[in-house]
C-alpha cells in the first residue's frame, strides 16, 4: 500500500508539471484553434531563463529568496519567446492550410533547441556553460535537499514546490480569466472571434495574451523541472511537450480545468504503470511507450477528452 | 527573389549608357581571368597563373559570355532574331547581380583563406570591376514588353536537343561541383549555377524549358536517368562523392514514398522514418551478421519483399486511426507511432522483452550484399573506370528510385490519384460521391510504407549497421522538410529538396554546427513565403493560395493549352 | 408553361417505389430536426421537397444519403434497406448535390466528373501501376463518359476549366454532372437554382426534365415555388421536421396549411418579418 501512495505522490508531482505545460496548449487552442507544438520549447527556454538569472546575479548562493527572482527571469524568457513566435511565425499563417502552422511549429521547435544548444555559451557579457551537455540546475535551500518522510512515503521538497506552484497558478489563472477585463475578452474570443471583433475586442491582442499566459505557466514548469531533476538540457522540451499535449487532449483541448485534470491523470497513470505493469514490458524502460500508447488511444477514441467539454472539430 | 530596381526617371536618363558600360564590363571580366587572381596558389584551386584562365576563372568567363549574348540581344546582331522572345534586360540584371556576387565571393574567399585583401592580385580586381560594370550597366538597360516564350514553337529535334544539353549540363555541373574539395570553391560553383539558373528564369528560357519538359516528359525522364546512370563514371573511382550520392538516393526514395502520403493523399505523417527503420531491421535481423537475431537467411530478394511487407503492415496499423482522426491529431498519432517504434527497437534487447534488435547497440557488422555471384563490396572496372563499393549500391538504388518514381507517377495519374485529390479538396463531398475515403487513406500509408521498407533493406547493408538512434523524430522531420522545401506532390521537387538537405551539410562542413539551426529556420521561412515549395505542383500551388484569382486563371490557361 | 403540361403525364405506375423512407427521425441532442417523415419516390418521377427555412429539408436529405445516421426509421432503395453510409448509398444508385456547392475547387471540370466515376470503376493500386491494357481501357472509358456527361449538362467546352473559376450557374451544372457520373437511378438536388436569375432557373428546370427523360427519378429541394410547382409530379411540404402535406402540385399549392406555414412561421418566429417584409406575401403570390 505504501508503494501505492508513493507512486501516487510521484504521479501527482509529475502530473502537476504536465498540467502547467498543458494549460499553454489549451489556452492557445481555445482562442485560435491552433495547436502550438513548439510550446515544449517555451518550457525549455523558461528553464534556461531561470538558470541564466541565477548564474548572472546569484551564482553560488542558495537562499530560497532567489527562487521568485529566478521565476521572474524564467517568465520573461518564456513570454518573449512565445510572443515572438506568434508574431513572426504563426500570425502570417492564420488563414493558411492547416499543414502550414504544423510544419512551422516543427521548424520553430528545432530552431529554438539549436539556438540554445549552439549559442548558450556564446552569449556576450555572460559566462554561461555550454548547453551541449546537461547543465546542473541550482539547488536552493527549502525547495531541494532532504526529502520529507510521511510514514513510508518520501516526498521531495521540489515536488511540494511543483504541486504548490500548480495550485497557485490555477487560482491566479481562474481569477484572471473570470475577473479581469482581458480574461473576459479571451472568453469572448474563444466563443466567437468574429462577433468579438465586432464588439470592439482586439483579437490580435487577445491571441498574444493567450500565448503569453501559456508561456508564464510553462516557465514555472521549467523551474520546477530544473529543481526536480537537478539539471536541464536543450532537449527537455520535446518529450515533456508531447506528454503535456496528451494531457491537454485528455482533459479536452480548449478546456482549462480539463488540462489541469488531464495532466494529473496522465502523471498518475504513468507512475502507476511503472510500478504495476508486470514482467518485461513493465518498469521505467517502457513507460514512455505506454504514455504514447495512451496518447494514441485518447486521440483516436476520445478526442474530445475525458471531460468532453468541447467537441473538437479537428479530430 | 526580386531584384531591386532603380527609379524609372534615373533609368531613362542613363538608358543609353547601359549597353556600352555592360560591354566594357564583360571585356574587363574576361581580361581579368587571363591574369592571376590570387597571390597564393593554394586557394580555390590554383588561380595564380598569368596568361591563361583556369578553374573558377573559366566559370567567370562563362557567366560573362552569357551576359555578352544577352547584351547583343538588346542591341546588336542577335537583336533581330532573339530580341522579341528573350527578356534580355531582366536576364542581364539577374546575371549582373550574380556575377557580382561571384566576384565578391572570390575576393572574400581569397581574403579569408589567406591573410587579407593584399593577396588578391590585380587580375581579381580587374574582373571584380568588370562585374561591377556589368551589374551597373544592366540596371539602366530599359525593360521591354515581350512575347511569351512559352508560346514559341521550335522544331522537335531542337526541343529534344535542348533537353539533352540541359541534362548534360546538370551532369557535368554536378560532377564539377562535387569535385571541389574546399567549401569556398563549392559555394562559388553553386553561385555560378545559381546565376545561370536565375538568368534562365529571368530571360524566360526556363519557362520555355518547362513547357518543353511537359511536352517531352519521356525524353526528359530518360535523359535524367541517363545522367544519373553516368554519374559514377565521372568520379574516377573515388568513393567519397558516391557515398554522398547513395545517401541522397536513399533519402530521396524514402521522401518520395512519404510524398505519396503527404503530397498526394494530404495526410501528415511525422513518424515516417519508422518504416525505413522497419525495413532496415528486417534486413539486419535476417542478415548473416554475428549479431543478427533470427537464424534464417533467405535470398536478398525475399528479404527486400519481406521488409517492404512488414513495413506496409506497420503502415496499415498506423493508418487505421485515419478512420477517426485527421489533421493535427493524425500528425501527432503518427509521431507517437514513430516514437513507439524507436523506443521498442531500443528496448527489445532480451532484458526488456524478447531479444529482437539487440537494444541500443543495434546490429552491427552486417555483411555486404551479395546477389548471385555479385558482391556489392567488390570494385569493378568498367570501360577503364573503377566503380567502387558505393557505386554498386548506387546502381541498385537507382533501380529502386526508378520503381518508386513509377509507382508515384502512375498512382498520381490514376483513378486513385483523383480520389486522393478529391479527399484533399473536400472529404465529405468525396465520400458523398462514392470515393472510398478510408480505403484510399490506408492505401497511401501502405504504399508509402512499402516503398520506405524496400529502401530500408538496402540501407541496412549499405550502412553495415542498424541502431535505434538512426530513426529518431528529427529524421522524419528531415524527410518532411525535403518535401516542403522541394514541393509537395512533385518528384523533381523532392529530388531537389533531398539533394539540398543531404548534400550541403556534407560539402559545407564548416557550418555543420549550424545545420539544424538553419534547417529549422528554413522550414519556418518556407511556410511563410513559399509554402508550395521550390518546384511547385500546380494543384498544391492553388491550394496554398485559395484567394489568388490571377494565379487560378494563369494555371487554367496552362491546363487548357496542355489539353490541346 | 408548355413544359409544365408535359409533366402532368401520370407517373409511370409501378408496384414498388424506388426509394422508400419510413418513419425517418433525426434528433440532435434536444432538437428534433426531422420527425417521423415518410417518403416514397417512384421510377421516373420528379418529387419536390418544400418547406420554410429550418424545416429540416437538408437534414432529411442527409439522412437519405447516409451523411447522417437517422435516430429512427429506415430507408429502402429498390426494396433493399440502405446502410446509412454515403458510399453504400451511392453504390446503390442514389447521388446528390449540395446546397452550398461542394465541388473539388482545384480540379478541372472533367476531373470533377471523373471522380464521380470512382465507384463505377475498379482499377486498384496494382493495376494502375502495371498500366495494362485493361487499365488503359477503363481510364479512357472514364474520360469519355465524363466528357459525355459534361456535354449533357451543357459544359462540354469547359472540360479543362478549373471548377473554382467557373461561373456560379456552371458550377451547379457541374455538380449535377458529377452526381450523374455515379450512374444513379435517383438523383437528389439540394436547391439547384439557389441564387440563379430567371433565365438560368429555366435552363435548370429544362436540365432536370432532361435527366428525368433519360430514365432517372429526381428529388428536388427548392424555395422557388413557381419553379417547383412547374417541375414536380408530386410535392411534399415539410414544416418543423414533420410532413405537413403531400400531393400533386395543385393540391399542395391550394392547401391553406401550406400558405399558413409559409406566412405563419414568419409571424410566430419573428414578428416584424411576418408583418411588413414582402417575403411572406411574395411566396404566396408566386404560388
Amino acid at each position: 500500500m505504501d508503494q501505492f501512495f508513493q507512486q501516487l505522490v510521484n504521479g501527482l508531482t509529475l502530473g502537476s508539471l504536465y498540467a502547467l505545460i498543458a494549460v499553454g496548449y489549451t489556452v492557445v487552442y481555445g482562442i485560435v484553434q491552433l495547436i502550438n507544438f513548439a510550446h515544449g520549447e517555451v518550457f525549455m527556454i523558461g528553464a534556461f531563463g531561470a538558470l541564466s538569472t541565477y548564474l548572472l546575479f546569484f551564482d553560488g548562493q542558495t537562499g530560497v529568496w532567489i527562487l521568485p527572482i529566478m521565476i521572474v527571469g524564467a517568465i520573461i524568457a518564456s513570454v518573449v519567446t512565445a510572443v515572438a513566435m506568434e508574431r513572426v511565425a504563426y500570425r502570417p499563417l492564420r488563414n493558411a492550410p492547416r499543414l502550414a502552422p504544423l510544419i512551422t511549429a516543427i521548424g520553430i521547435s528545432v530552431f529554438l533547441q539549436e539556438l540554445v544548444r549552439v549559442f548558450y555559451d556564446r552569449i556576450p557579457f555572460a559566462d554561461f556553460p555550454s548547453a551541449k551537455q546537461r547543465i546542473p540546475f541550482p539547488q536552493l535551500d527549502g525547495v531541494s535537499g532532504k526529502a520529507v518522510e510521511v510514514g513510508d512515503v518520501t516526498i521531495q521538497r521540489s515536488a511540494i514546490f511543483t504541486v504548490a506552484a500548480l495550485v497557485v497558478c490555477a487560482i491566479l489563472l481562474w481569477y484572471f480569466i473570470n475577473r479581469t477585463k482581458l480574461g473576459r475578452g479571451m472568453l469572448a474570443v474563444s466563443q466567437d472571434p468574429d462577433t468579438a471583433r465586432l464588439m470592439g475586442i482586439n483579437v490580435d491582442r487577445i491571441i498574444v495574451v493567450a500565448f503569453a499566459l501559456g508561456a508564464v505557466l510553462a516557465a514555472v514548469a521549467g523551474v520546477s523541472q530544473g529543481l526536480q531533476n537537478n539539471n536541464i538540457d536543450f532537449k527537455m522540451g520535446f518529450i515533456a511537450g508531447l506528454k503535456a499535449f496528451t494531457a491537454a487532449v485528455l482533459g479536452g483541448i480548449g478546456n482549462i480545468q480539463g488540462a489541469v485534470f488531464g495532466g494529473l491523470v496522465l502523471g498518475v497513470v504513468e507512475s502507476m504503470a511503472t510500478q504495476y505493469v508486470p514482467g518485461q514490458f513493465g518498469g521505467g524502460t517502457w513507460k514512455d511507450v505506454w504514455a504514447f500508447v495512451l496518447l494514441i488511444l485518447v486521440l483516436v477514441f476520445r478526442p474530445q477528452g475525458l471531460l468532453g467539454a468541447r467537441v473538437v472539430d479537428r479530430a | 527573389m526580386s531584384i531591386p530596381t532603380l527609379p524609372d526617371a534615373f533609368v531613362e536618363k542613363h538608358a543609353a549608357k547601359g549597353w556600352p558600360v555592360g560591354l566594357a564590363g564583360v571585356a574587363l571580366v574576361i581580361i581579368g581571368t587571363f591574369m592571376s587572381w590570387s597571390f597564393d596558389p593554394n586557394i580555390l584551386g590554383d588561380l595564380s597563373v598569368y596568361g591563361y584562365p583556369g578553374g573558377l576563372q573559366i566559370l567567370a568567363i562563362i557567366l560573362s559570355l552569357l551576359a555578352l549574348v544577352l547584351l547583343l540581344t538588346v542591341k546588336g546582331p542577335l537583336a533581330s532574331r532573339l530580341g522579341q522572345w528573350l527578356d534580355a534586360a531582366l536576364g542581364l540584371r539577374a546575371l549582373g547581380l550574380w556575377l557580382l556576387i561571384y566576384m565578391v565571393g572570390v575576393i572574400l574567399a581569397i581574403a579569408t583563406d589567406s591573410s587579407g585583401l593584399v593577396n588578391v592580385d590585380p587580375g581579381g580586381w580587374i574582373s571584380f570591376v568588370g562585374a561591377v560594370l556589368v551589374f551597373a550597366g544592366s540596371q539602366v538597360i530599359p525593360l521591354r514588353e515581350l512575347r511569351d516564350l512559352g508560346r514559341a514553337r521550335l522544331p522537335g529535334w531542337f526541343e529534344i536537343a535542348a533537353v539533352a544539353v540541359v541534362m548534360a549540363g546538370v551532369l557535368f555541373g554536378a560532377a564539377y561541383a562535387l569535385a571541389r574539395e574546399d567549401a569556398w570553391s563549392f559555394v562559388l560553383v553553386l553561385v555560378f549555377a545559381g546565376g545561370t539558373v536565375a538568368a534562365m528564369f529571368r530571360t524566360g528560357t526556363m519557362g520555355w524549358f518547362g513547357h518543353v519538359a511537359t511536352r517531352r516528359r519521356k525524353v526528359l525522364t530518360l535523359a535524367a536517368f541517363a545522367v544519373a546512370f553516368f554519374f559514377p563514371f565521372t568520379q574516377q573511382g573515388s568513393d567519397a562523392n558516391m557515398s554522398i550520392a547513395t545517401s541522397v538516393l536513399i533519402f530521396a526514395a524514402t521522401a518520395i514514398g512519404l510524398n505519396i502520403v503527404v503530397g498526394l493523399a494530404g495526410l501528415l505523417d511525422l513518424g515516417y522514418i519508422a518504416f525505413l527503420g522497419a525495413g532496415a531491421y528486417v534486413a539486419s535481423s535476417l542478415s548473416r551478421s554475428a549479431f543478427a537475431t533470427i537464424d534464417w537467411h533467405p535470398p536478398f530478394l525475399v528479404i527486400v519483399l519481406l521488409g517492404g511487407c512488414v513495413s506496409a503492415t506497420l503502415g496499415l496499423i498506423i493508418g487505421t486511426p485515419t478512420l477517426r482522426v485527421s489533421g493535427d491529431y493524425l500528425a501527432i498519432v503518427t509521431l507517437g507511432f514513430g516514437e513507439i517504434f524507436r523506443f521498442s527497437m531500443f528496448n527489445l534487447d532480451g532484458n526488456n522483452g524478447p531479444n529482437l534488435t539487440n537494444g541500443p547497440n543495434g546490429i552491427p557488422g552486417i555483411p555486404e550484399l551479395a546477389v548471385g555471384g555479385f558482391n556489392f563490396g567488390d570494385e569493378h572496372v568498367v570501360a577503364g573506370i573503377t566503380l567502387g563499393r558505393f557505386s554498386n549500391y548506387y546502381f541498385l538504388l537507382l533501380l529502386l528510385m526508378a520503381f518508386v518514381i513509377l509507382v508515384f507517377t502512375r498512382l498520381n495519374n490514376s483513378r486513385i490519384g483523383r480520389g486522393w485529390v478529391a479527399i484533399r479538396e473536400d472529404e465529405k463531398a468525396a465520400e458523398a460521391m462514392g470515393v472510398n475515403v478510408f480505403g484510399l487513406k490506408l492505401l497511401a500509408f501502405a504504399v508509402g510504407a512499402f516503398l520506405a521498407g524496400l529502401a530500408g533493406t538496402i540501407k541496412a547493408h549499405q550502412d553495415g549497421a542498424t541502431s535505434p538512434d538512426q530513426y529518431i523524430f528529427l529524421e522524419s522531420a528531415f524527410l518532411l522538410a525535403a518535401i516542403v522545401l522541394g514541393g509537395m506532390g512533385t518528384i523533381a521537387g523532392v529530388l531537389l529538396g533531398a539533394t539540398i538537405l543531404k548534400l550541403l551539410p556534407e560539402k559545407l562542413r564548416f557550418f555543420s554546427e549550424y545545420r539544424l539551426l538553419l534547417f529549422g529556420l528554413t522550414l519556418v521561412l518556407m511556410m511563410r513565403f513559399r509554402p508550395e515549395g521550390l518546384v511547385a505542383n500546380k494543384r498544391r500551388l492553388l491550394e496554398f493560395h485559395e484567394e489568388d484569382e490571377k494565379l487560378a486563371t494563369a494555371v487554367e490557361s496552362e491546363l487548357v493549352e496542355e489539353a490541346k | 408553361m408548355t413544359v409544365t403540361d408535359e409533366v402532368r403525364s401520370p407517373a409511370r405506375a409501378s408496384g414498388q417505389p424506388l426509394l422508400e423512407a419510413s418513419g425517418v427521425t433525426m434528433q440532435f441532442g434536444g432538437l428534433l430536426a426531422v420527425n417521423d417523415v415518410n417518403l416514397s419516390v417512384h421510377e421516373g418521377e420528379i418529387l419536390g421537397l418544400i418547406g420554410p427555412n429550418g424545416a429540416g429539408k437538408t437534414t432529411f436529405f442527409n439522412c437519405l444519403t447516409g451523411l447522417y445516421k437517422p435516430t429512427r426509421g429506415q430507408v429502402r432503395f429498390n426494396g433493399v434497406p440502405l446502410a446509412p453510409k454515403p458510399r453504400a448509398v451511392v453504390e446503390a444508385g442514389m447521388a446528390r448535390t449540395f446546397q452550398n456547392i461542394r465541388l473539388f475547387a482545384n480540379m478541372t471540370a472533367l476531373e470533377n466528373v471523373m471522380v464521380g466515376r470512382y465507384c463505377r470503376t475498379s482499377s486498384m493500386a496494382l493495376t494502375s501501376i502495371l498500366h495494362g491494357p485493361k487499365y488503359r481501357k477503363e481510364e479512357a472509358a472514364t474520360r469519355a463518359r465524363a466528357q459525355e456527361l459534361l456535354d449533357f449538362v451543357g459544359l462540354g467546352r469547359s472540360s479543362e476549366h478549373l471548377a473554382r473559376n467557373m461561373p456560379y450557374g456552371d458550377q451547379r451544372r457541374l455538380e449535377i454532372a458529377r452526381a450523374l457520373a455515379t450512374d444513379p437511378k435517383l438523383i437528389l438536388l439540394d436547391e439547384p437554382t439557389a441564387g440563379m436569375n430567371p433565365l438560368e432557373t429555366r435552363q435548370a428546370s429544362d436540365l432536370i426534365f432532361k435527366i428525368r427523360d433519360s430514365g432517372l427519378s429526381v428529388v428536388v429541394i427548392e424555395h422557388d415555388m413557381r419553379f417547383i410547382f412547374g417541375l414536380c409530379d408530386r410535392v411534399l411540404c415539410l414544416v418543423r421536421g414533420e410532413t405537413l402535406v403531400e400531393g400533386t402540385p395543385i393540391e399542395v399549392q391550394s392547401d391553406s396549411r401550406v400558405i399558413e406555414a409559409y406566412i405563419g412561421t414568419g409571424e410566430s418566429d419573428d414578428e416584424d418579418a411576418g408583418q411588413d417584409t414582402p417575403a411572406g406575401g411574395d411566396e404566396e403570390g408566386k404560388s
